[in-house]
């Protein structure tokens, strides 16, 4: 039985003239244990999937499966069981709450659940030490960098022990280095035998998937099995040959220039391909402090 | 509950934050509820002061007045004259001080009688007390001691002589002790004979007046007013042999007779009179509790208020909690626990006012007020149902947002 199974579902937002065709009859069938990356053009409804799929949105139309159960048109209270005990989320903003602590952040699903205090700290101090931020438990999120933010959020995701980790841009807001942080963090949880869906506009990035799912429209134009490690061929093909077309794909470029040139400055310099791996470690033992800002609404 | 602990926590975490807007949340509550318990406060500790009267005036004391009053359900405020006592149109006559006076088992009686005069002093005119025409037997009535001198003389009863409350006699003359000094009561000469110690006044109280007051011979009073001065009330003791209850029984018979069986008149036991004066007070403090309560629901209307922006500029965090799994339930309960502990505390901090309302009452004023602990119960009750009522309203809206709409609020 598949984790999730999504047939002919559609999603319309606004009414009218107005409507918007988000998703347009996407079916597709996730198993357990698998890698997904999800690109595509901005706007082409990945959020939009992915809100469908992690219960915080339902469909206007079609079937949703989840883990064999049918959820497309669950009751809210049930929704937010289903999320708390199997979805764990990742966001672009990282989405702490500012007036908590991490730790607190991170123990915030275990409260929900009902585990004891005692309990929940331990936990989420575990899951701290797990994603390398455990000196940060005391910190406000105002405290940290975006990278520790990140890491941070993915210990609050993965505190539940989730079925499926969904994760929308987590390296959206985040430097080179620290989205190689964070996409290590999401292998590793893949490792333990979770499964990850996540969204990118870095063609890079799919070096971690076992799939990549292409999107277009609110429509799944391609769906490719890749080996971990390898550039998926239609995202090299993208990587390789499309001109930067839009603002994403061009921050995509830069950052993977400097990954391949750290010893010049990146500002200006056209886009070239990345190099081999062994150049990554040459990126990381320098401090990179080129941020890249996207909006994300 | 564990769950519930934790939204506790949560609620306490938020509370935490604003501090000031939290106060000014709070105003509204902390204003209701210690305006409540001073009231209330005030009212019951009148009502210890009249009590306390009883033992100070002594049970056995009667007090005789023009017309009937009821002690029923059905009252008025204006049955309640005793408030101003003075204001009756009398119609206790002269006869009806001999009656009582006459009445087998009554040992001593003194008509009370306010008339309306000019008195001129060495300091000029006086106007702040009352002419009082009363007889002899009254400081024994009253318990009253004399500080100077002596009072009006049985024997003379037609002496220009009076006897002067105390702060009557600090008003009237330059002297410490003017004994034997004069003044004027409508141009005619009178002599101080005594000064009365402090009368332990009550508020609300004939006696509040005893100390302003100067008191002069019935029958000078009578022959100043050419018959017209009125007899507001008839003080009498019974004799120790005879029971209270069987003397005002004789008084009764008597009186009706003089009034004709027309039983215009009331005789009180001095407990009676004083559960009448105790229930204007009940009347006024739940009036005024009344008033002081609403205060408590422009409270509640005003935490409702701030919890509804709250709730608006949180609604970012509303959707994060809900994308991690947080349910309806969760969240309602969560802005629910955060009002009910905004009001709460404010309740707290409203009770604490009352008291030092209460410590500066008793400093500044002769009230005593009594705060009991039922009240304080009460009002920080009624300030948790105010603020989880009110609250309610903000956290549904809170509780019944989509999570991805919230979670796309941007503020
Ligand atoms: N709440 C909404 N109301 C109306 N239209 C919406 C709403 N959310 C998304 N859309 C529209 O649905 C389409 C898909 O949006 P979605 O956010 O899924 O795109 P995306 O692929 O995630 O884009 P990006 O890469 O920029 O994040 C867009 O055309 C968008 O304008
Ligand atoms: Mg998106």
């Amino acid at each position: 039985m598949a984790l999730i199974e999504l047939k002919d579902v559609s999603k319309l937002y606004g009414f009218g003239d107005a409507t918007t065709l988000a998703l347009d009859e996407v079916s597709v069938t996730i198993e357990r244990g698998e890698f997904v990356a999800v690109m595509g053009p901005s706007g082409c409804g990945k959020s939009s999937l992915m809100n469908v799929i992690g219960l915080l949105d339902r469909p206007s139309h079609g079937n949703y499966k989840l883990d064999g159960r049918k959820v497309a048109k669950l009751r809210a209270n049930r929704a937010a069981r289903v999320r708390r005990d199997t979805i764990g989320f990742i966001f672009q903003s990282y989405n702490l709450l500012p007036r908590l602590s991490i730790l607190e952040n991170v123990a915030l699903p275990l409260a929900y659940k009902g585990v004891s205090v005692k309990k929940r700290i331990r936990q989420a101090s575990t899951m701290l030490e797990r994603v390398g931020i455990q000196n940060r438990e005391y910190f406000m999120p105002s405290q940290l960098s975006g990278g520790q933010l990140q890491c941070a959020a993915i210990a609050r995701a993965l505190v539940n022990n989730p079925k499926l980790i969904i994760a929308d841009e987590p390296t959206g807001n985040l430097d080179s280095e620290s989205s190689r942080l964070v996409m290590e963090l999401l292998s590793e949880i893949h490792k333990t035998g979770n499964t990850v869906l996540f969204v990118t506009h870095n063609p890079e990035l799919t070096r971690y998937a076992t799939r990549v799912l292409y999107m277009h429209d609110g429509n799944i134009i391609h769906d490719e099995q890749t080996a971990i490690g390898q550039v998926a061929a239609t995202a090299r093909k993208v990587l390789y040959t499309l001109p930067t077309t839009n603002e994403e794909d061009d921050l995509a470029g830069v950052s993977a220039l400097m990954r391949a040139r750290p010893d010049v400055p990146s500002v200006g310099r056209k886009v070239t391909r990345p190099k081999s791996r062994s150049t990554k470690k040459a990126a990381s033992k320098r401090k990179t402090s080129v941020r890249r800002k996207k909006a994300d609404v | 509950m564990k769950p519930a602990r934790g939204q506790l926590k949560t609620g306490f975490d938020s509370v935490r934050g604003a501090k000031w807007r939290n106060f000014w949340t709070m105003l509204g509550i902390i204003i209701g509820v210690s305006s409540v318990i001073t009231v209330v406060g005030i009212g019951q500790g009148i009502k210890n002061q009249i009590s306390g009267q009883i033992n100070y005036l002594g049970k056995d004391l009667i007090t005789i007045r023009p017309s009937s009053l009821r002690t029923g359900g059905d009252q008025s405020l204006d049955t309640y004259n005793v408030l101003s006592g003075l204001s009756i149109t009398g119609s206790l006559q002269d006869k009806d001080v001999q009656a009582v006076s006459k009445a087998p088992g009554v040992r001593a009686s003194a008509p009370l009688s306010a008339i309306s005069t000019t008195v001129k002093s060495e300091k000029g005119q006086y106007k702040k007390g009352l002419v009082i025409g009363t007889s002899a037997s009254l400081p024994n009535l009253l318990n009253q001691p004399l500080e100077f001198g002596t009072f009006l003389d049985p024997d003379d009863p037609g002496a220009r002589a009076a006897v002067l409350g105390k702060a009557a006699a600090e008003a009237m003359f330059e002297s410490d002790v003017p004994l034997g000094f004069t003044f004027s009561i409508n141009g005619q000469d009178f002599i101080v004979r005594g000064i009365f110690d402090q009368f332990k006044n009550t508020p609300l109280s004939d006696e509040a007046n005893f100390n302003t007051a100067i008191f002069i011979p019935y029958d000078v009073s009578q022959e100043l007013t050419k018959n017209s001065g009125a007899i507001y009330e008839i003080l009498a003791k019974p004799a120790t042999s005879s029971p209270v209850d069987t003397t005002i029984a004789s008084i009764k018979t008597q009186l009706n007779q003089t009034h004709g069986n027309q039983d215009n008149f009331t005789v009180l036991r001095q407990d009676e009179n004083i559960a009448a004066r105790s229930e204007v007070l009940d009347l006024l403090t739940r009036l005024i509790t009344g008033v002081a309560a609403i205060s408590l629901l422009v409270g509640g209307i005003g935490i409702m208020n701030v919890m509804l922006v709250s709730v608006t500029e949180r609604m970012h965090e509303i959707g994060i909690r809900k994308a991690i799994g947080a349910t309806n339930r969760q969240i309602l309960s969560q802005f629910v626990i955060e009002s009910a502990l905004l009001s709460f505390v404010g309740g707290i901090i409203g009770v604490a006012l009352a008291f030092i309302v209460n410590g500066l009452l008793r400093f500044f004023t002769n009230l005593r007020p009594d705060i009991s602990w039922q009240i304080v119960l009460i009002a920080s009750g009624v300030s948790l149902a105010v603020g989880i009522i009110f609250g309610s309203v903000p956290a549904l809206k809170a509780a019944r947002k989509d999570p991805i709409e919230a979670l796309r609020t941007i503020i």
